[in-house]
């Protein structure tokens, strides 16, 4: 069962911000999602191994050679608000 | 009843690799803001890390210098958290499989700190806050790091500085950081508590975060021992706690209570395949290894004769260290160069950047010449000690200073014959002498000097003067 | 007018007897894109200029008498979470509206090597995550065979392009179906290989452990021939293996003697009408020699539930970027920077993608990691090992792809369960990192198609390519059925 403040929590930590009066219907869907998640505690696993790589790839290494870094432009490219070469979170109020 | 300290430190050491943990970008540091990064380190969508063969190497070493068991097979995982100088939300980091765990370092007084793990991680970027507005800089984002995580086994602030101290020695020697402490590539947090003594229970612990000089760390850690004994003694309770040190005040304050606690939601990064190191590996890292400090500590002392506080002055600087042993070589006593090296030198020396620098403006091999003309009797000990400040001002080797002259001496029947003039011309102070005034001798050393422009051998020309003063006066 | 079979070979072969230049094909589909794509929704960007320059380019090389390599000058579609470097890619969502990448996904990167010419990027279920295109921010992707019907999901933009004739093939990722289910009900061949043979950099993740690249195509020999060419390895992800070996050409393979499995749980809860066409195209392979093996799979009926634990969770840490930092969508109203990131999520991505973030982070979250994350990853586990088992019996497993034809428009809005459940079929191929195919096996009573799979162990990318093209063969054109428009050339 997945309760009001479990919905808070997981909102929070996801850094989702939850409607006052969206969080009931969230709330069911939730516990209807996780009751059928749940299903799986009833099923036997048939060792006590967890699952590892797909498909048993070891040491995939780069070597320590510097390639060139991107031109600060490209980097900053998508972000226009970017000032004196720094990505720019500005300070604003809500209104 | 008395408190006692309980601490464990987490430190982090910036690796010097050239390149980043997950992408080909460089490591330097400073540069302008976002000219070190590339789509994998500002973590575009889509793009993938990939591991730096070289951290795996670093972290090795590190973890065999400090003792370490290192695990052949291991992982990495992702710890989510949400901070904009984190570009992909999670950090790349190691949860419970490390590469290497317990290790130890041996303190000066024989204790052991012991070492739980350390792992490899990469660095957030640089955030600038200016009038409410946030600056990023992710030059820094992906620098490898490692994490060396004591055992709460520190019960006192000298314990913990001179844990850092040797950590920070080991990690310089075997050439796998710079830990610069004021570039911020060894940084600390420390967990503390306190305990009645004799009490074998924990108190609850508080974890300061982030400090990045040894200074701030004794200051924190008095603070905070000694809030946390207030408390305590005033019938209070600890709470579980994130704080930081604010040296403007020197005080530590509240960051965040253990309920806001970050769920960190640790998981393997499917990204990354697993990491096996093969035992041979391990054991040609091993070989790689420079003598360490603890290791060149006891050689200084055993077999080259130095006392225990020399050495550990000698061997706490690697470059100093090296530059010592090089001016020693083929030396009979070693306590010589000993002495020029933690007098003179060292005088000039005068900050921990300097000695660490080690900016000696003569090589190592001038001074050795200068050590073996006295060790040979070719000048004494007084000529020499001014014959290398003029070295030291100029960078010229001693020769310069000492004139063919010089270096035939002075026989001991000559130096007889001057040391009864000398005390002719100051019988004065000779009487005195008599008297007991055993400082009164310095007027007729000082005319034995003038005379022989520095020549004479002070002690055996001090022996003579007191000799004649006896047999003359008597 | 008849549509031949391989495609990809006839368009070359107007290309060297110069009966068609590059640059007339290619403006012929810009112009049908146009016209279709008002109504299908397929693309939700078009990159005319880009894609007649490169048609221009290939004109010269043919002009030259110089020879193509296979996928030159073929017009194409990419799925819009595949990173091309200068033209906007926003994976359907509002949060990435706006972004260009500075970078090339490694596949459009060989695509692009090859001169493959890019008609627009193809529309798709926001952050891959649904099964009818409708959670996109653009709307949803529309079934040429009935545009009553959706065209699955996620991929639905690319196999919309491929079945309305608007580009000869579409690269779609497949992370519990999204390249098979799809194909199914647009009646095309998709391919999901096996993990790690194609490199997934640049492909904007949904769950990393389980998303794969692969070819929507209008036969078998087109989908072997993109296959063959993508899959590479590639340096840049650490997961890349690259394919044991080329596909193309072992396609004519007999498959007299092939073990054909077939479990009993895949067929659970499947229309009848798809349970009879796959049983038609069971014989079918008995006819061709292959013999059939029935037997039990217990495990199949954990798949779902762990699927959904695994996929969400991966999702929840790799959607945690989206930030508003960086680029893409970012709230005007805020605060304080954690209020910033909470409004831009919130705003910026759709009620599913926050329903699956919520999920994720919930069963990776204290107290809840190990019956939930940790369980599915042991369950994994002894999937993989099922699978193991079964290919040790068997060449290739042969199973509905989906227990129904293309959903009507806005079925899925209605009960996410309701909508995960027809993932049943498909999603195991992703737990396990198998390859997996779905190809036509016939038309319900609508006139919709019906698709089944063949699913092989890991890198048998070619037993299940050669499998697929013999029925094709046998079935001499009868599972394709030409919609939107008829012949092009």
């Amino acid at each position: 069962m997945v309760t009001r403040e479990d919905i808070l929590k997981i909102a929070k930590l996801s850094k989702l911000s939850v409607d006052e009066n969206e969080i009931e219907q969230i709330t069911k869907d939730m516990s209807e999602i996780i009751g059928f998640a749940d299903t799986i505690n009833s099923a036997v696993e048939d060792e006590d191994v967890e699952f590892d790589d797909i498909n048993d790839i070891v040491n995939a290494f780069h070597e320590d050679v510097v390639v060139d870094s991107y031109d600060r432009e490209e980097i900053l490219k998508n972000r226009s608000g970017g000032e004196n070469g720094y990505f720019m979170i500005k300070r604003r109020k809500v209104k | 009843m008395s408190w006692e300290m309980v601490a464990g430190l987490e430190t982090h050491v910036e690796l010097s690799t050239k390149t980043k943990i997950f992408c080909q970008c460089t490591t330097e540091f400073g540069g302008e803001p976002n000219t070190h990064c590339c789509p994998v380190c500002i973590g575009l969508p889509g793009t993938l890390p990939k591991l730096n063969k070289a951290v795996v190497e670093y972290a090795v070493k590190a973890g065999l210098a400090t003792n370490c068991k290192i695990r052949k097979i291991s992982k990495m995982d992702r710890k989510n958290y949400v901070y904009p100088d984190l570009p992909k939300a999670y950090q790349i980091s190691q949860y419970d499989k490390p590469l290497c765990e317990q290790g130890f370092i041996t303190l000066s007084s024989g204790k052991n700190i012991n070492i739980t793990r350390i792992h490899i991680e990469e660095d957030a970027g640089k955030l600038v806050h200016e009038r409410g507005d946030v600056y990023v800089d992710y030059n820094r984002g992906g620098v490898p790091l490692i994490e060396i995580v004591s055992e709460p086994d520190i019960r006192s602030i000298e314990e913990a500085i001179e844990y850092i101290e040797k950590l920070r020695l080991t990690m310089k020697y075997i050439g796998v950081s710079d830990v610069k402490m004021q570039e911020g590539s060894l940084r600390c947090d420390v967990n503390i508590s306190v305990r009645k003594k004799g009490d074998e229970k924990f108190g609850t612990r508080t974890e300061i975060k982030n400090m990045n000089s040894l200074n701030f760390i004794s200051k924190a850690m008095e603070y905070e021992f000694n809030r946390q004994i207030d408390i305590l003694e005033s019938g209070g309770e600890i709470e579980q706690e994130t704080r930081r040190y604010n040296s403007d005040l020197n005080i530590t304050e509240s960051m965040r209570g253990k309920e806001d606690a970050d769920d960190y939601r640790y998981f393997r990064d499917p990204d990354l395949v697993t990491i096996s190191i093969l035992d041979e590996e391990i054991q040609k890292y091993k070989e790689s290894l420079p003598e360490l400090p603890g290791e060149k500590l006891a050689r200084f002392i055993d077999e080259m004769g130095l006392s225990q506080d020399d050495a550990e002055l000698l061997t706490k600087y690697k470059k100093v260290a090296e530059y010592f042993e090089k001016a020693s070589d083929n030396v009979e006593n070693k306590k010589i160069t000993a002495n020029y090296m933690l007098g003179s030198i060292f005088r000039r020396l005068s900050t921990d950047t300097e000695k660490e620098e080690c900016n000696i403006p003569i090589p190592p091999e001038f001074l050795n010449e200068l050590v073996i003309l006295t060790e040979k009797k070719k000048i004494n000990s007084s000529m020499a000690r001014n014959v290398l400040e003029q070295m030291l001002d100029t960078g010229k080797p001693a020769k310069s200073f000492i004139t063919e002259k010089d270096m035939e001496g002075i026989d001991e029947d000559a130096l007889r014959s001057i040391c009864e003039k000398a005390i002719e011309s100051n019988e004065k102070a000779a009487i005195q002498y008599l008297d007991g005034k055993e400082k009164a001798i310095g007027a007729i050393m000082g005319y034995i000097m003038r005379e022989t422009k520095g020549r004479a051998d002070a002690v055996l020309a001090k022996e003579l003067v007191k000799q004649i003063i006896n047999d003359k006066y008597k | 007018m008849e549509r031949t079979f391989s495609k990809i070979k006839h368009i070359k072969k107007l290309f060297e007897t110069k009966q068609v230049s590059c640059t007339e094909l290619t403006s012929e589909y810009l112009d049908r894109i146009e016209e279709e794509n008002k109504v299908l929704n397929a693309y939700i960007r078009i990159t005319g200029e880009e894609a007649l320059q490169t048609a221009k380019k290939v004109d010269e090389k043919i002009a030259r008498g110089e020879s193509l390599m296979p996928l030159e000058g073929i017009p194409m579609s990419l799925k819009d979470n595949i990173s091309t470097n200068g033209i906007e890619t926003t994976c359907g969502s509002n949060i990435l509206k706006g972004y260009v990448p500075i970078y090339d996904a490694t596949v459009w990167n060989i695509l692009k090597n090859q001169n493959a010419v890019l008609l627009g990027k193809t529309n798709m279920d926001e952050f891959a995550m649904g099964s009818s295109c409708e959670t996109s921010c653009f709307g949803g992707a529309l079934n040429p065979h009935d545009t009553r019907h959706v065209a699955g999901g996620s991929s639905g933009g690319a196999a919309s392009s491929v079945a309305g004739n608007i580009a000869v093939y579409g690269l779609g990722s497949d992370t519990g179906g999204s390249v098979r289910q799809p194909a199914s009900f647009c009646g095309l061949v998709g391919l999901k290989p096996t993990y790690g043979t194609v490199s997934r950099y640049g492909l904007i993740a949904y769950a990393s452990s389980l998303d794969q690249i692969g070819p929507i195509a209008s036969c078998v020999e087109d989908a072997a021939c993109i296959y063959d060419s993508i899959s590479v390895y590639d340096s840049n992800d650490a997961t890349s293996r690259g394919s044991r070996s080329k596909t193309s050409d072992k396609l004519d393979r007999s498959i007299k003697g092939m073990k054909i499995g077939v479990a009993k749980e895949f067929f659970d809860g499947i229309r009848e009408d798809i349970k009879k066409s796959i049983e038609k195209a069971i014989k079918v392979y008995e006819d061709l020699g292959a013999e059939i093996v029935y037997f039990n799979m217990p495990q199949i009926k954990n798949v779902l539930p762990v699927y959904y634990i695994i996929a969400c969770a991966e999702a929840s840490s790799n959607l945690g970027r989206y930030d508003g930092i960086r680029y893409g969508y970012k709230s005007e109203l805020y605060s304080d920077v954690n209020d910033m990131i909470c409004k831009t999520r919130s705003e910026g991505f759709g009620k599913e993608v926050q329903r699956r973030i919520m999920l994720g982070t919930y069963v990776l979250s204290a107290g809840y990691y190990d019956a939930y994350y940790k369980k599915a990853q042991k369950l994994r586990g002894s999937i993989i090992r099922a699978f193991k088992s079964a290919f040790e019996s068997c060449d290739v497993l042969l199973a509905p792809t989906v227990p129904t034809t293309a959903f009507e428009l806005n079925f899925t809005s209605k009960d996410p369960i309701e909508t995960y459940l027809t993932d049943i079929c498909t999603v195991s191929a992703n737990i396990a990192g198998l390859p997996a195919l779905s190809i036509p096996c016939g038309f319900d009573d609508k006139g919709l198609p019906i698709g089944m799979q063949l699913i092989a162990d890991s890198f048998e990318d070619a037993k299940i390519l050669n499998a697929a093209y013999q029925y094709e063969q046998q079935m001499n054109g009868e599972i394709y059925k030409h919609c939107n428009g008829g012949e092009i050339i």
